[in-house]
């Protein structure tokens, strides 16, 4: 195999680590920011993924889903922080996963009593239905737009928690959330703003990924194995972590589908549990 | 506090109950059948769609050798070994001695051999070769076709209409059928003279599949050739679509479903590439006019393969049942074994040699959007053919 399919398989693999990157992002920050562990993480990106179809469905595009799914996803979040997972923040992290799972489950038997067991497709915009011919290496034209769509994510995200008054306000409640109070600072409504943010951006994901994955009902575990590999192997709660791991799974999965393709899926879990050998914090966590 | 002589008198009642029970059902006189679906788990997709098309069946049939049918719902959760102990519950507890349908071959085959040890009949959809080859044995019997004959009957015909499409690439699911697949399309490009240049085993747990797409793409080849079943044919076909694979590719998915999977996949993906396919509901045969007929009525849907793989199984079991004219196994065994019935792919029958059911396997090619004549005209039928390894070469000794 020549090096430049190697160049090639490398330059998906960053393709295939941004879009686990989007998938992960709004984990690792309900993790950071509250140490609450979201099972339901993957509910939140299957529901956005059907509200997705619905509206591809009704108004013959899934652009307009791009901006409205996020939005329904964040309302199902806030709906579930407010009623139920509010009341678990005190509690062990065995009963958040418990809670959150159930969550899930029920989300996953609404999704199925409503639009059957049958995966449905979502067609790709019309603008973004074709290649990108870079030389000898075609890539499709709306990966590349997620691919986009993820980089503005990342910076962004970067810049408000890094670079702004409500970032520097997040981190400060995830620090000592009593402290903040003390401040005069409602820590409940930024956890619960955090939280439908956190689903917006599983709700992003799961809109994106509609087109490219098609929906049915099981989707949103895959999306929450993946996610949890790529924030545990990031280091828990770490933003540029969750991105290092993203990409480094990702080129992993794509070179080992050229090079040992049976062993490819399985080298994602063997490449975190190398690292974690070597850093049991993840690739930026802390201790 | 209960005294010595009540704990006694229920635990003898607690002992009787089962055989209580069993008398209790049989006095009922009505012809139990337990159906092995998965309406949970991994398979949910495929078990409910079969489940459906076995009540209607049942529904539409309602008797056979002169008795009333039941339907025994037996939810397997997409586990061989939860489909087993459900197996030996409904023999033990209810006395059910005929079986049908299953959601994959490690299903099938588990029960296959639990049934054939308690002497019941088993008819199933399992893909793999073994069910009706080494691991064949005298309760069972297998309606669609083997992956010997799926790929003959997509390959040969596809390669005479494209003999220059010499050069192909594999994309395959790495476990028993997926095997089988590429191990019968090897055999076949190796006698009619085309290459297979490289594969890409993908596992159960795959659904990312560009990174095998792009060794697909580097290796060049004139056919890309999808190996594997469900779920994860949608993935790869979709993915190699976005890929640009039709534009200088063709594509060949030997094993699909047909209709459900091509409203997953919708027209535009569809488009150009070839299938294998089972039944397609636009074949004209009595028994396709009969089933379309009930389930338009009864569901007002289209019939896809999975909700007629669940009504052939109820059918054949059915005929068969009527030409013995009694539930005696082995009287049930032998109307199988030279039953004939309009089936939904036309006249089928069963071969005694390995109890296969012979009927046609369809090669279909994706339509233009604009040339579908309605929301479920999805494809052309190409061919429809019956290619069967002869009993010699099944390995099935009965």
């Amino acid at each position: 195999m020549s090096t430049q399919v190697f160049i090639f398989g490398a330059l998906n693999g960053v393709g295939i680590g941004m879009i686990y990157f989007i998938l992960s992002i709004g984990l690792t920050m309900i993790f950071g920011l509250m140490q609450f562990v979201n099972f339901a993480h993957g509910a939140f990106y299957m529901v956005s993924a059907y509200a997705a179809f619905a509206i591809a469905q009704w108004t013959g595009s899934v652009l307009p889903a791009l901006l409205i799914s996020p939005l329904l996803a964040a309302i199902f979040a806030l709906v579930s922080e407010r009623v139920l997972l509010q009341r678990t923040y005190n509690l062990p992290h065995e009963a958040q996963i418990l809670i959150t799972f159930a969550l899930a489950i029920l989300a996953q038997e609404t999704v199925t009593m409503i639009f059957g067991t049958l995966g449905k497709n979502v067609p790709v915009p019309e603008m973004f239905n074709g290649v990108v011919i870079l030389g000898g290496f075609v890539y499709p034209s709306y990966r590349l737009f997620v691919v986009a769509v993820a980089v503005v994510v990342a910076v962004v995200m970067w810049l408000a928690i890094e670079r702004t008054r409500l970032g520097a306000m997040l981190r400060a409640a995830a620090e000592n959330a009593e402290m903040v109070g003390l401040l005069g600072f409602d820590s409940r409504k930024i956890f619960m703003g955090a939280f439908a943010f956190g689903g917006a951006l599983a709700g992003l994901a799961g809109a994106l990924a509609a087109p490219l994955r098609g929906v049915e009902p099981l989707m949103g575990r895959e999306a929450l194995a993946i996610a949890f590999v790529v924030v545990i192997l990031g280091g828990l709660g770490s933003f540029s972590g969750a991105l290092l791991a993203a990409l480094l799974i990702g080129i992993t999965q794509s070179l080992m589908s050229m090079i040992w393709p049976g062993g490819a899926h399985l080298m994602i879990y063997g490449v975190m549990t190398m690292i974690l050998a070597f850093r049991p914090t993840g690739l930026m966590g802390r201790s | 506090m209960r005294n010595r002589r009540e704990i006694l008198a229920a635990a003898a009642v607690g002992i009787a109950a089962p055989a209580l029970l069993r008398r209790a059902w049989a006095q009922q006189d009505a012809i139990e059948i337990g159906s092995l679906v998965s309406l949970s788990g991994t398979f949910a997709n495929i078990g409910e769609q079969v489940d459906i098309g076995s009540k209607v069946a049942f529904d539409y049939y309602k008797t056979a050798a002169g008795k009333p049918l039941r339907y025994v719902q037996m939810d397997d959760q997409g586990d061989p070994g939860r489909a087993v102990r459900l197996t030996q519950d409904a023999i033990r507890d209810r006395g059910i001695r005929f079986f049908m349908n299953c959601t994959n071959s490690a299903i099938a085959l588990a029960v296959a051999k639990e049934v054939a040890n308690s002497g019941g009949v088993y008819i199933n959809q399992a893909g793999a070769d073994e069910m009706t080859g080494s691991l064949c044995n005298k309760n069972t019997f297998r309606w669609p076709v083997a992956t010997y004959s799926a790929v003959n009957t997509t390959v040969r015909p596809f390669m005479k209409q494209f003999p220059d499409a010499k050069k192909w690439y594999t994309i395959t699911g790495q476990y028993v059928f997926g095997d089988s697949l590429l191990k019968n399309l090897k055999d076949v490009l190796g006698e009619l003279g085309g290459q297979h240049i490289g594969n890409s085993y993908h596992s159960l747990s795959d659904r990312e599949y560009s990174g095998f797409i792009t060794a697909a793409i580097a290796a060049q080849p004139d056919v890309l050739c999808i190996c594997n079943f469900g779920s994860q044919t949608i993935d790869v076909l979709r993915q190699a679509v976005s890929f640009g694979m039709k534009r200088n590719t063709k594509i060949v998915v030997v094993w699909s479903t047909g209709l459900d999977q091509f409203q997953s996949l919708g027209p535009d993906i569809c488009e150009g590439v070839y299938f294998g396919a089972n039944y397609w509901h636009g074949v004209d045969t009595p028994g396709n006019r009969l089933l379309s007929g009930v389930i338009k009525e009864k569901l007002k849907v289209t019939p896809s393969y999975l909700l007629t793989a669940g009504w052939a199984c109820t059918q054949a079991t059915v005929e068969a049942l009527n030409k013995a004219g009694s539930t005696d196994v082995p009287a049930v065994i032998k109307a199988f074994e030279t039953l004939s019935f309009e089936g939904p792919t036309g006249l089928e029958k069963v071969r005694a040699e390995d109890h296969q059911v012979l009927k046609d396997y369809y090669l279909l090619l994706g339509k233009p959007k604009a040339k579908m004549r309605d929301k479920d005209d999805y494809v052309e039928v190409l061919s429809a053919e019956k290619a069967f390894l002869s009993p010699d070469k099944t390995g099935c000794k009965l």
